[in-house]
């Protein structure tokens, strides 16, 4: 590929839920705990692959000081996407308050989806936002899902930063290694051990040996390889040309688990943010395919990184079989408040970017922006202002098991209590606007009035199949 | 304009009857009310009702008033359902007395009802969240009980209050529940009781939530000329003045959280109207549907300055024996509440109190007393005054 017009990676972004179940948990509970892995990362029960994309490019934007404008491209890459069907970038482009006239893909069905949304990415050319994040599952008394984890990388593709130098791609038919059925979540894999290290093996050095003009790169610094556990990548050293201390340079399965399609990303994000000249990119999809990419950073210059990968909250086994869901029920049957599908339409600026209004007779800010000022009692026509994070805690409640709205009864169940706020949020020239806010409580050892918050996006809540997602609060001090 | 007084009142027990249907509730509330009335009451003299009701359960969402008014063979006469969530009936009364001050009617009955437990706690949850603000408040995963949980937390952090202060609440309310034979939590509680619930939303526990119940309520409300014909107008049950405001449904929107400002405004009204102040009152019934609420309530009412609603409560004023009872009945906390009935029910124990025939609870020489009704957590408020004897202008 001639990579001369392709836009560069600019700046970088990673998000990976703060829930970590140790690998020893898994040894107590199943007698086996997943290869190579330490300990995996567990989405909390508001979080799935579209709140984690949000996270990640939101710190892959204001890294590289973006604010949204210009971007001409998005692309989403994972294997699970929260709606089968559904187009999930509109609502990540509302989330990241992206133009609306950007251009969106999105990538599924395999984990080397991340890396062909970064392909997509460079072939549009232009200012781009390209996402991975994936939190695959598997049966819960398997290899798969002892090895599953979460995470997201985001990039963004402009003028400057690290060079795309070169790319192939290859694939070769190898059915039943892992793979999905139609309408389920789990993924499964027949473990013939030495049939999918060959397929595994043999197609990463497909893509691998095309590379250079077929002249294989070697003295990468980095590799990041895709890693369904942490001893596949290794076994693949020799074929790609690459010590294992590259490997361990762009690995993040140890610490995050198998993160599918946002495995490789989520290396590829790792390297570039400590500064890694040449990089190696190598990402498999079962059935089976590959792709490859070799990075170089230009003239020493840093790419811009925001990185929140670490895990702080390490809850018992049974907690994260609480969060993995399929143990707790659904909703309960009941009737009385409801929200429709297009009331809550309407509140979408409201829901995913706090859009706030400003009163033209008195200049106080009202959230939402409609009905009468709350000030001065007109009747008026609201400024779209946008306020600003943190806010400040006015009021606050922990809701306790039982006492939550039927609407979050799933959540609860599956994640515990959790805290209610009214949150105060200064407007851009003064006033401030008061909004009622959930705050998640993983991490967070006390939360008072007065307390300073920032706000990200989580799954509110679910209501005839349909996901809704909005702002929630996050303690200033435990943000990552 | 005439003045309105309050003929009779009556209601069933609040507390969990599961042999009993909303219908049956109305119909012992209806005709304990009947038979209140000194030298009695044809009802063919009702002239017109208001009833009060939230709906809970969906029994019968559309046309409840007629519902039960038909039912107790009221028939033909005009009925209106009132819906202002946990103050339905209290604005129902004040409905009623607008009906007879005007001269539309000369009989005017308001009432209430609700049946809360005849479904799975699941239910009720849907129930009980249908008085926030949906769109943002509850969509936020707030409850009813996290809303007033909010206002203690800002209540605490700005004044001196305790968690403490709030249980001392649950236990002089209890305390007086025990004696109210109508009551739906008739037992007595200790401070370590009322400490050491469980949490439900911090900083409230189980002891700062009112019960949810069934029961009805209804009085009857007469223009004097009808009152004089059966009885002296100076033994009768006036209402001196009503106040009633609305606020912002969502707490957000309010202007204080460490105030009900919609309870305040209702309260200045209704003091002007019946021509008296806090201090001229002989007993409260207050909407203590939390145990915070009482202590905001008492500064709301102009029973203490801001922020000394603790040491108030700590003074022992508002204890049976004080100066002002707040709550003889036991209130939402220990009396019941179930929502459409409670307004009413409040003004039947003032009238009960101030025709001494409160029994065990009877607050001594009770000449004048208020009631305060507060939708959801603050959305709409409603204070009576209620005084016995014939008086000056009222309003």
């Amino acid at each position: 590929m001639n990579g001369t017009a392709a836009p560069r990676i600019a700046s970088v972004g990673a998000y990976a839920p703060r829930l970590r179940i140790e690998a020893g948990e898994y040894r107590e509970a199943w007698g086996e705990a997943p290869r190579g892995i330490d300990r995996t990362a567990v989405p909390d029960a508001d979080e799935d692959a579209f709140t984690m994309a949000h996270e990640a490019a939101a710190r892959a934007l204001s890294a590289g000081g973006y604010d949204g404008t210009g971007v001409e491209f998005l692309a989403f890459g994972t294997t699970t996407p929260p709606m089968a069907e559904e187009e999930l970038t509109a609502r990540l482009r509302s989330t990241l308050d992206l133009p609306e006239g950007v251009a969106t893909r999105t990538h599924t069905g395999s984990t080397r989806s991340g890396v062909a949304a970064l392909a997509a990415g460079l072939d549009a050319g232009g200012r781009g936002l390209v996402v991975a994040s994936d939190c695959p599952e598997g049966a819960p008394d398997g290899d798969l899902e002892r090895a599953a984890g979460a995470g997201a990388a985001a990039f963004v593709l402009d003028d400057d930063g690290a060079t795309v130098v070169d790319r192939a791609t290859y694939t070769e038919p190898y059915p039943g290694t892992r793979f999905r059925r139609r309408g389920e979540t789990d993924v499964e894999g027949l473990g013939i051990t030495p049939y999918d290290r060959t397929a595994f093996r043999e197609t990463l050095a497909g893509a691998f040996d095309r590379l250079d003009g077929g002249e294989a790169p070697t003295d990468v610094d980095a590799a990041a390889v895709q890693a369904p556990d942490g001893d596949l990548p290794y076994r693949v050293a020799d074929a790609l040309s690459v010590d294992p201390e590259a490997i361990d340079a762009a690995e993040t399965v140890r610490d995050l688990g198998d993160t599918g399609a946002a495995s490789a990303p989520l290396g590829l994000a790792r390297a570039l943010a400590a500064d890694a000249d040449r990089i190696l990119v190598a990402a498999f999809g079962s059935g089976a395919g590959s792709s490859a990419l070799l990075i170089e950073r230009s003239g020493g210059n840093e790419v811009p990184a925001d990185l929140a990968l670490e895990g702080d909250v390490s809850p018992p086994f049974s907690d994260y079989l609480r969060r993995r869901g399929g143990i707790t029920s659904g909703p309960p049957a009941g009737g009385g408040a409801a929200v429709s599908v297009p009331t809550w339409r309407r509140t979408l600026p409201q829901r995913h970017r706090l859009v706030a209004g400003k009163c033209p007779e008195c200049g106080a800010l009202a959230f939402p922006p409609e009905g009468a000022c709350r000030d001065c009692a007109e009747l008026v026509e609201y400024e779209a202002v946008r306020p600003a994070d943190p806010g400040r805690v006015q009021a606050v409640t922990t809701i306790e098991r039982g006492g939550e709205p039927p609407e979050f009864v799933p959540q609860q169940s599956r994640g515990g209590p959790y805290a209610v706020a009214v949150v105060a949020f200064d407007g851009p020239d003064g006033g401030t606007a008061s909004v009622p806010m959930q705050v998640p409580l993983a991490g967070v050892d006390s939360l008072s009035v007065g307390d300073a918050v920032e706000t990200t996006i989580r799954r509110i809540y679910e209501d005839e199949g349909v996901i809704r997602y909005g702002r929630k609060a996050v303690p200033a001090n435990v943000r990552r | 304009m005439r003045d309105a007084y309050i003929v009779g009142a009556g209601q069933s027990p609040f507390g969990a009857f599961p042999e009993e249907s909303y219908r049956s509730l109305f119909r012992t509330a209806y005709e304990r009310a009947v038979e209140s009335v000194p030298d009695g009451i044809d009802p063919d003299a009702i002239d017109e009702a208001f009833v009060g009701t939230l709906g809970v359960g969906g029994r019968q969402i559309g046309l409840s008033g007629p519902a039960v008014t038909e039912f107790v063979g009221l028939d033909g006469i005009p009925c209106t359902r009132v819906e202002n969530a946990c103050a339905a009936s209290g604005f129902a009364v004040r409905s009623a007395v607008q009906a007879v001050r005007s001269g539309m009617a000369d009989v005017a009955l308001a009432g209430g009802f609700e049946v809360m437990t005849d479904m799975s706690a699941d239910a009720v949850r849907y129930w009980l969240g249908v008085s926030g603000e949906t769109e943002w408040e509850r969509m936020a995963g707030t409850t009813f009980a996290g809303v007033y949980a909010q206002m203690a937390s800002a209540y605490l952090n700005e004044y001196d209050a305790t968690p403490e202060d709030l249980a001392r609440v649950a236990v002089k309310n209890h305390a007086n529940g025990a004696r109210n034979p109508d009551a739906h939590l008739d037992f007595e509680c200790s401070l370590d009781d009322a400490r050491d619930a469980p949490e439900v939303a911090s900083p409230l526990g189980l002891y700062d939530c009112c019960p949810v119940s069934d029961g009805a309520a209804v009085v009857l409300v007469a223009g004097e000329e009808v009152v004089e014909s059966h009885a002296p107008l100076d033994e009768a049950i006036r209402v001196a003045g009503i106040g009633a405001a609305s606020d912002r449904v969502g707490l957000p929107d309010r202007d204080s959280y460490t105030s009900i400002p919609a309870s305040a405004r209702a309260a200045d009204r209704a003091y002007e109207r019946a021509g008296v102040g806090p201090d001229d009152l002989d007993l409260a019934e207050l909407h203590d549907c939390f145990t915070v609420a009482e202590l905001i309530a008492y500064e709301d009412l102009g029973f203490c300055e801001r922020g000394e609603g603790a040491d108030l409560l700590a003074s022992g004023d508002t204890t049976l024996d004080g100066d002002l009872p707040v709550n003889p009945s036991g209130g939402l906390k220990a009396k019941g509440h179930p929502i459409g009935a409670t307004g009413t029910g409040q003004i039947i124990e003032v009238v009960k109190q101030l025709r001494g025939e409160a029994d065990d609870r009877q607050v001594p020489d009770a000449n004048r007393a208020l009631t305060h009704n507060v939708g959801g957590s603050g959305g709409a408020a409603v204070v009576h005054v209620l005084e016995r004897g014939a008086g000056g202008e009222g309003g």
